[in-house]
């Protein structure tokens, strides 16, 4: 009887032990559109997150939804994860994370590849977010990328532009590079594009008009940029890219993050917030670390030679 | 009292395809006369009334209705004066609106279509009255869509609806070639009926001679555009068909040759 | 499917339903197919948003955006009737310059209003919490539109409508003037539209230029799913429709997103769409069939 009662006992304390031990978090992950950098992004977020001890199917919870750029699928999407009551909320890209924001005051929410979280009112300020979110910001280091550019091109005085004025994270991004730029004596000239057919035509208006031309990380044209690459080798006009995954393209030199490292940047946000961490005082980060990538085999199609300086300092050199 | 001066229409005017369709016509129609136009295919008849409806606008001549001059003026403008039933039942109504909903429509001719509501008690009063003299029994579907009816329904519809207000012209476009003998036999009594009732002026294109002799007061035949003879009251009476054709042969030294004509 | 989200799938499918009576309105009523709607929805969203980031009362700024969106419907109903330019044409050509025109009154291509004044932000400080009271305001408002369209279809102004619609050269025979009509009913329906765009933008905290994509299709489907439903015998029966239709569609969004044990994502509503419209559209005619069948159904 003793026996009984007391394995009894050890059996009702293993079930109440057991929820309490391995007790489930589930993080929600909404995008808007299906991207490789975004992508990336996400996959960086989950690998942080196993890295940190939470492993889908064992003690996490994983929901993915993509609005297929659709906002009012971002709307429903947003709905949904804020019904579900999830611990914490990941938003890749300023739509999707603003619908979440509009939603819920108290449901964590971390974004990620947001490009100006302040201007898009998802946080007060960036070292003190306050509410419920947070997040990693891809903003570039502008000036560094100015920079690069000079130090390929030494006598360049006009640099050109390539976005799409409908993309805000790329206006944004214009923005900061033209004031770097004027800081360091260059003018830009900005070609636009407003959807992936009207690169070519965007980068041909630049030749003859600048030294050479500049792709921020915008989703337009970097889907075209073979495009850009043609025009930059029939026109001997280097091309620098604001993102790593360009030079294997065809970009001459890019001073660029992965957007996996983002992902695994906002995953460890995640994770602390997993643990107990409260996102109103994790502050929002930017990304520190930009490593140097060069394409050896495009550089004299271009006319550009690239000093030894650069070489040494590449983490990757394509030939 | 209806003035139409030497009015010519070309279509497609300086092209391959150009058609003088009314070489030069003109009519003097008193009030309360009701005139059958005849003629062969071609003959400008539809574009006639079309004129006069302000569907087509003539490049020379004019047309004065009550002493005003509208040859300008589009058919909206016009519709205060000009009431038309359409040789197509679906042409003339609304398919996908009610009977009462049609109604309405007429009934507003010519008037301010405001916010006041389209179809108010009085009104529907006075469709179902109206309704109810046809002898139909639609008085009582005044709320089933146009498109349910028959075609010589439909017709009748169009006549109580183009006398639902003041006119001062009435065109009446082949309105019953599309019915079965029967049926256009009803709609031709009841449009006797309507003009006389109303003392209305009304123009009749027709393209059966026995028709255009059996009802109104004048006859006026066209041929390629222009005016090829007018008969009316007493000179009227006492011809038949066969007379019809003699005049026209007289008057254009050449047999008719249209079979539709001549045999309808 | 939590209460939240089935809330949540009601309040869009009241905004988009002002998008529905828009598209009944043009399509339907007018018989003028208009793809204005793809840029007079985001237009919307840009004045109300612009506006009520420099201070002006929402309410007000949320007027404008319905007379911009009117004036983009005045713009295309112009091209139409005056330009001779065809229907589909003349609408598309508005929707394509409101792209730019969009960009220029945001001055970028996202304006953000979490945080700001909306017509939405009273409701908030309700006892009641927020996502019960939007949804009951949004449907209070939304019937009321729905009534006022109601009345005004019945008025002699609203039947000459109609009748443009139905037959244009009867209309101009009864003496209505189809082109002042055809531009009263453009601009009401992008009016609607706009309105619509200046609700989204406030209840999702952001104006975006690429709001309107889709918008279209979406109404369309509402329309038309909604017709499956409640047969439109009458004009109220077909604005009611309207209503159903656009919260059915958004309700079917809900549940796919809902129903992991289908294996459905987000990834897959264009199919989804495209399957709900091809059902609406042979439904009816399914039922006559059944209904001769069994001997019910009325000879056509």
């Amino acid at each position: 009887m003793k026996a009984l009662r007391f394995a009894a006992g050890v059996a009702l304390a293993g079930l109440l032990a057991a929820p309490a031990l391995a007790q489930t978090k589930s993080v929600a992950i909404t995008q808007i559109v299906e991207h490789p950098a975004l992508d990336a992004a996400r996959k960086g977020v989950q690998d942080e997150l196993a890295a940190a001890g939470f492993t889908e199917g064992q003690n996490l919870k994983w929901s993915f939804e993509s609005a297929q750029g659709n906002p009012a699928t971002a709307a429903q999407i947003a709905k949904k994860f804020v019904g579900d009551r999830p611990d914490v909320i990941v938003a890749i890209a300023t739509p999707s994370a603003q619908a979440v924001a509009a939603n819920t005051k108290d449901i964590p929410l971390v974004f990620s590849a947001v490009t100006d979280p302040v201007g898009a009112k998802l946080v007060a300020s960036l070292d003190k977010p306050g509410g419920n979110v947070t997040g990693t910001s891809d903003l570039l280091p502008m000036d560094q990328h100015v920079g690069l550019i000079r130090q390929l091109l030494p006598n360049a005085k006009r640099v050109g532009i390539l976005f799409n004025p409908g993309e805000a994270n790329s206006v944004t991004s214009v923005k900061q590079f033209t004031d770097a730029a004027k800081a360091q004596g260059i003018t830009v000239v900005e070609g636009a594009a407003s959807k992936s057919g009207d690169v070519l035509a965007a980068a041909r208006s630049l030749v003859g008009k600048v030294d050479a031309i500049y792709v921020p990380t915008d989703n337009t044209v970097v889907s075209a940029f073979e495009a850009v690459v043609k025009v930059g080798t029939d026109a001997k006009l280097p091309v620098v890219a604001g993102d790593t995954d360009s030079v294997k393209r065809g970009a001459v030199a890019a001073l660029g993050f992965d957007y996996y490292d983002v992902g695994r940047q906002t995953g460890k946000m995640v994770a602390a917030i997993l643990k107990g961490g409260k996102p109103a005082d994790i502050p929002v980060e930017t990304v520190k670390k930009a490593d140097l990538y060069l394409n050896a085999k495009t550089a004299p199609a271009m006319g550009v030679t690239l000093p030894d300086a650069l070489l040494q300092q590449a983490k990757e050199v394509v030939k | 009292m209806i003035a139409v001066e030497d009015i010519k229409v070309t279509f497609n005017a300086g092209t391959v395809l150009e058609t003088r369709a009314l070489r030069g016509v003109s009519l003097a129609i008193p009030e309360s006369q009701f005139v059958t136009i005849i003629g062969s295919n071609g003959a400008g008849k539809s574009t006639l009334l079309s004129a006069l409806a302000g569907e087509v606008i003539p490049g020379e001549g004019s047309i004065a209705i009550g002493g005003t001059d509208v040859t300008r003026w589009p058919t909206e403008r016009r519709a205060g004066l000009v009431a038309r039933v359409f040789q197509d039942p679906m042409a003339g109504t609304c398919a996908d609106l009610s009977i009462e909903e049609n109604l309405a429509l007429a009934a507003a001719r010519g008037g301010r279509r405001g916010l006041g509501a389209a179809l108010p008690r009085a009104l529907r009063e006075e469709f179902r009255e109206r309704l109810a003299r046809l002898g139909l029994g639609l008085e009582r579907r005044l709320g089933d869509k146009m498109a349910l009816l028959s075609g010589g329904q439909r017709q009748a519809v169009s006549l109580v609806m183009a006398a639902l207000r003041p006119m001062k012209l009435l065109l009446l476009d082949e309105h019953t070639a599309a019915l079965d003998p029967k049926t256009a036999a009803f709609v031709l009594d009841l449009t006797r009926q309507i003009v006389e009732e109303g003392r209305l002026t009304a123009l009749m294109v027709t393209h059966s001679m026995r028709q255009a002799l059996d009802i109104g007061d004048r006859t006026v035949m066209l041929h390629e555009g222009r005016v090829v003879f007018d008969v009316a009251d007493e000179r009227r009476r006492g011809l038949d068909v066969p007379d019809l054709l003699a005049l026209f042969e007289q008057a254009r030294r050449e047999k008719l040759s249209d079979d539709a004509l001549l045999l309808a | 499917m939590s209460l939240f989200a089935f809330l949540g799938a009601v309040e869009v499918g009241l905004i988009f339903a002002l998008v529905a009576l828009a598209v009944y309105l043009s399509f339907r009523v007018l018989q003028f197919p208009d793809l204005t709607v793809d840029g007079s929805f985001p237009l919307g969203a840009a004045v109300a948003a612009t506006l009520i980031v420099t201070g002006v009362d929402a309410y007000l700024a949320t007027l404008a955006a319905f007379a911009a969106g009117a004036a983009a419907g005045l713009v295309t109903a112009w091209l139409n009737v005056r330009l001779k330019i065809l229907h589909l044409l003349a609408s598309i050509l508005t929707m394509i310059a409101l792209y730019s025109i969009n960009l220029r009154i945001m001055g970028r291509p996202n304006v953000a209003l979490l945080g700001e004044q909306t017509v939405f932000t009273p409701f908030a400080e309700l006892p009641w919490p927020g996502y019960v009271t939007t949804p009951l305001a949004l449907g209070a408002a939304v019937v009321a539109v729905m009534l006022a369209l109601n009345w005004y279809l019945g008025t002699g102004s609203g039947l000459a409508l109609r009748a443009t619609g139905a037959n244009p050269r009867m209309a101009r025979a009864q003496g209505i003037d189809t082109d002042r009509a055809t531009l009263l009913g453009m601009a009401l329906s992008n009016g609607l539209v706009g309105l619509a765009g200046a609700l989204f933008a406030q209840s999702q905290g952001a104006a975006d230029v690429t709001l309107g994509v889709g918008v279209i299709v979406v109404g369309l489907a509402a329309v038309i799913g909604g017709e499956a439903v409640i047969p439109p015998k009458v004009v109220w029966l077909a604005t009611l429709g309207c209503l159903v239709g656009s919260i059915l569609y958004r309700l079917a969004v809900a549940l796919a997103l809902n129903s992991e044990f289908i294996g459905l994502q987000a990834q897959d509503l264009n199919l989804i769409t495209a399957v709900l419209v091809g059902a609406a559209l042979v439904l009816p005619g399914v039922q006559r069939k059944f209904g001769r069948a069994i001997g019910r159904g009325r000879a056509p």
